[in-house]
């Protein structure tokens, strides 16, 4: 049909319906970040043919998606975040994953770890094993991976801070085992940005922090090629209350913060861009917004990529996802319908062509989860990836005429906010300000409020309420005699290194780290020989503390 | 006769790094019209209390979302005697397993909000505490 001929089809159809049309509009849709909603999207919505502009999956700027064949290829990877407090209990929890279908680990670790504190610091009191894994040394590193080769197991941790230690641990224990390093395959968080902007678990202060972000993206591009060093994560501005042109928004504005910082280090871009991928929330509201948001994530990245930074490889161009239902979104009221949203969050993903997909336990809003719990999570994805046939066809939404005109308008406002932050002096400018924190802050409040008054449905906790008589279980408890234990831990391997050794790398890590920073002050090599002489965690940050200093946050918002 | 307005600290002790909720109720207790200081994140139990009693608040809010709650409000609620500010009235929220709520109480803290609490009724604890605290 022609457009002169759909247009006067199109308005005919309008005239017979008017009485229903006028009523849907009485009552608006829209997505959770105000993007308006039509009642019914036609050919028309395409006219300025953005689904021809979406081309072809495996070819730029890869809308439809990273693989010519998509999950016919290769089905998405499930991971699954996991990490016990302590690293003995950590090491059976892996090998069980690893035995069951070869999940990979995707390690949590606990707020000390996180802060580059030791389980004897004072701050660590009560905290020590609660989140996930504490790590103080290599000597912990050993304990997880015992029996595990890192030569074959993809290994993610969610670190940021001190990322840079924990890859050093790696790093030795993979030569310790006699692994091949460029077969070496795993993760590290390492994007402290938005640690300052969402999460909080910062130590230094914003340069130095960008620096070992740096240095450890060059070392991996110079040394790890399997290695994944950067994991830019808009999940935490997601789970922190942003919308979702915020979460993605706010994530490239930081990917391209490092890009740039690298670029002029003089690591070339195709070195390191294909390592680097996003973490970001698969999440069951706005189901097909989630899936165009991953569209349009593949083409902004895509452009950017090649028209801003000269990529060629074509790996370099496609922006890997990992995709996290979110916890916010889980409700400890009806907490089975949990598992419905994140079979719902996993389709998101799956529709939207990402490549790896995690989802969140039905029980974690009530604490760590049972084992039980973490197999249905994992049977979920089971079974949207083997039960609907939703993985047969590339994109199959692409075409849509509702799902290309969200993508296109999804990603014109994203590119709309990254000009915003550009224009307005980038990243560091923003955290200086607090620009970023103040609209994630607002958009949580309106999304509260939202509820509260009852606008947006939350089922079992504003509407369908169903009081039970049972009470909740408490999943994983920790063994309160851990944290002593670990404490224990630590002191002992203070008391049996060999103690000028490792007083002698920190003191050459201190040096280093007064250096202008540079590929010849690159802080990785150092790093790596405190770990090797087991220097601790805490050791290691207070090294850097020292010459760096710490990052403190100001309370006004 | 004016009505007093009431006074609040927010504040995340220890390592927890997620302030969605506590910005939340930051926003809710401003929109309501009081005075809310927030200490920013990373503070010690100690810290927390000192700030609370030079500024001489009527509510401390402490929001924890790691765990290490118990540990936490054990040492503020310790504090807050030591100090002799007992009167402070002490708030919990985060992510918290409805049977530590109790133990929580015992040891001093006044409510405790959790997920899916709804911000109009920690307004109204608030103001209600804080007028129970110094009447108008």
């Amino acid at each position: 049909m022609l457009r002169e001929d759909l247009k006067v089809a199109e308005a005919a159809w309008r005239g017979r319906h008017a009485a229903e049309l006028a009523d849907a509009a009485a009552t608006p849709a829209r997505c959770e970040d105000g993007l308006p909603l039509k009642v019914v999207y036609t050919p028309l919505d395409l006219e300025d043919g953005s689904a021809d502009v979406a081309g072809f999956p495996g070819e730029f700027p890869y809308t439809r998606g990273n693989d010519a064949t998509g999950y016919r290829r290769k089905l998405w990877t499930i991971s699954h975040y996991a990490g016990f407090g302590s690293p003995r209990e950590t090491n059976v929890l892996f090998r069980k994953m690893i035995d069951h279908g070869g999940v990979p680990p995707y390690m949590a670790l606990d707020l000390p770890t996180q802060l580059g504190l030791d389980p004897d610091d004072p701050m660590a009191a009560g905290e020590v094993g609660l989140t996930g894994t504490s790590i103080a040394s290599l000597r912990d590193w050993e304990t997880i991976f015992d029996g595990i080769a890192l030569e074959s197991t993809f290994v993610g941790t969610v670190i940021n801070a001190p990322a840079a230690v924990i890859l050093a641990m790696h790093i030795v224990l993979a030569q310790k085992q006699g692994a091949d390093l460029a077969k070496v395959r795993g993760n590290l968080q390492n994007d402290i940005l938005k640690e300052f902007t969402a999460r909080g678990n910062f130590i230094f202060p914003v340069a130095p922090s960008l620096r070992l972000v740096t240095d450890t993206v060059e070392y991996c591009a110079r040394h790890l090629p399997s290695f994944w060093p950067l994991n830019v994560t808009g999940g935490h501005f997601a789970e922190a209350g942003a919308d979702r042109v915020h979460e993605v928004a706010f994530a490239f504005a930081d990917a391209f913060t490092y890009i740039e910082r690298l670029l002029e280090r003089g690591v070339p871009i195709d070195a390191f861009a294909r390592n680097m991928f996003f973490l970001m929330k698969t999440n069951h509201f706005d189901l097909f917004e989630e899936a165009a948001k991953f569209r349009a994530m593949r083409r902004i990245w895509a452009t950017r990529l090649r028209d801003r930074y000269g990529a060629r490889d074509p790996e370099s161009l496609k922006c890997k996802v990992l995709g996290h239902s979110g916890g916010s979104q889980m409700t400890r009221e009806r907490p089975e319908l949990n598992i419905a949203r994140t079979t719902l969050a996993c389709l998101a993903g799956a529709l939207g062509g990402i490549q790896l997909i995690g989802l969140r336990t039905m029980d974690e809003v009530f604490g760590i989860p049972t084992e039980k719990s973490e197999m249905i999570a994992i049977g979920t994805q089971h079974v949207v990836a083997h039960e609907t046939g939703v993985p047969d066809v590339v994109d199959p939404l692409g075409g849509s005429y509702y799902v290309e005109s969200l993508t296109r308008e999804f990603e014109a406002r994203v590119q709309a906010e990254l000009d915003r932050i550009e224009s307005e002096g980038g990243v560091v400018r923003a955290i200086e300000t607090g620009s970023i924190r103040r609209e994630i802050a607002r958009d949580a409040y309106e999304a509260q409020r939202a509820v509260e008054r009852g606008d947006k449905v939350k089922v079992g906790v504003n509407k369908y309420r169903i009081d039970e008589v049972e009470p909740p279980r408490r999943p994983y408890k920790l063994d309160p005699a851990e944290e002593g234990r670990r404490v224990e831990d630590v002191r002992a391997v203070r008391r049996e290194r060999d103690n000028a050794t490792a007083m002698a790398a920190l003191e050459e890590l201190r040096r280093v780290a007064r250096m202008p920073e540079g590929s010849d002050s690159n802080l990785m090599g150092p790093i790596i020989e405190a770990v090797r002489a087991y220097a601790t965690m805490g050791e290691i940050c207070g090294a850097l503390k020292d010459v760096f200093g710490e990052y403190v946050e100001r309370g006004r918002v | 006769m004016d009505k007093r307005v009431p006074r609040v600290l927010m504040g995340k002790p220890g390592l927890c790094g997620h302030d969605r909720g506590i910005m939340l109720v930051i926003m809710a207790l401003r929109d309501a019209g009081m005075e809310v200081i927030y200490s920013g994140r990373h503070n010690s139990p100690e810290q927390l209390v000192d700030i609370a009693v030079q500024e001489d608040v009527d509510v401390l809010g402490v929001s924890i979302l790691s765990g290490a709650h118990m540990a936490l409000c054990a040492r503020i609620a310790e504090r807050l005697k030591e100090q002799g500010a007992g009167d402070i009235v002490l708030l919990a929220g985060g992510f918290i397993p409805p049977e530590d709520i109790p133990a929580l109480k015992a040891l001093g803290v006044r409510e405790v909000f959790t997920e899916g609490a709804r911000l109009d009724d920690v307004v109204a604890f608030v103001r209600r505490a804080s007028e129970e605290r110094l009447p108008a």
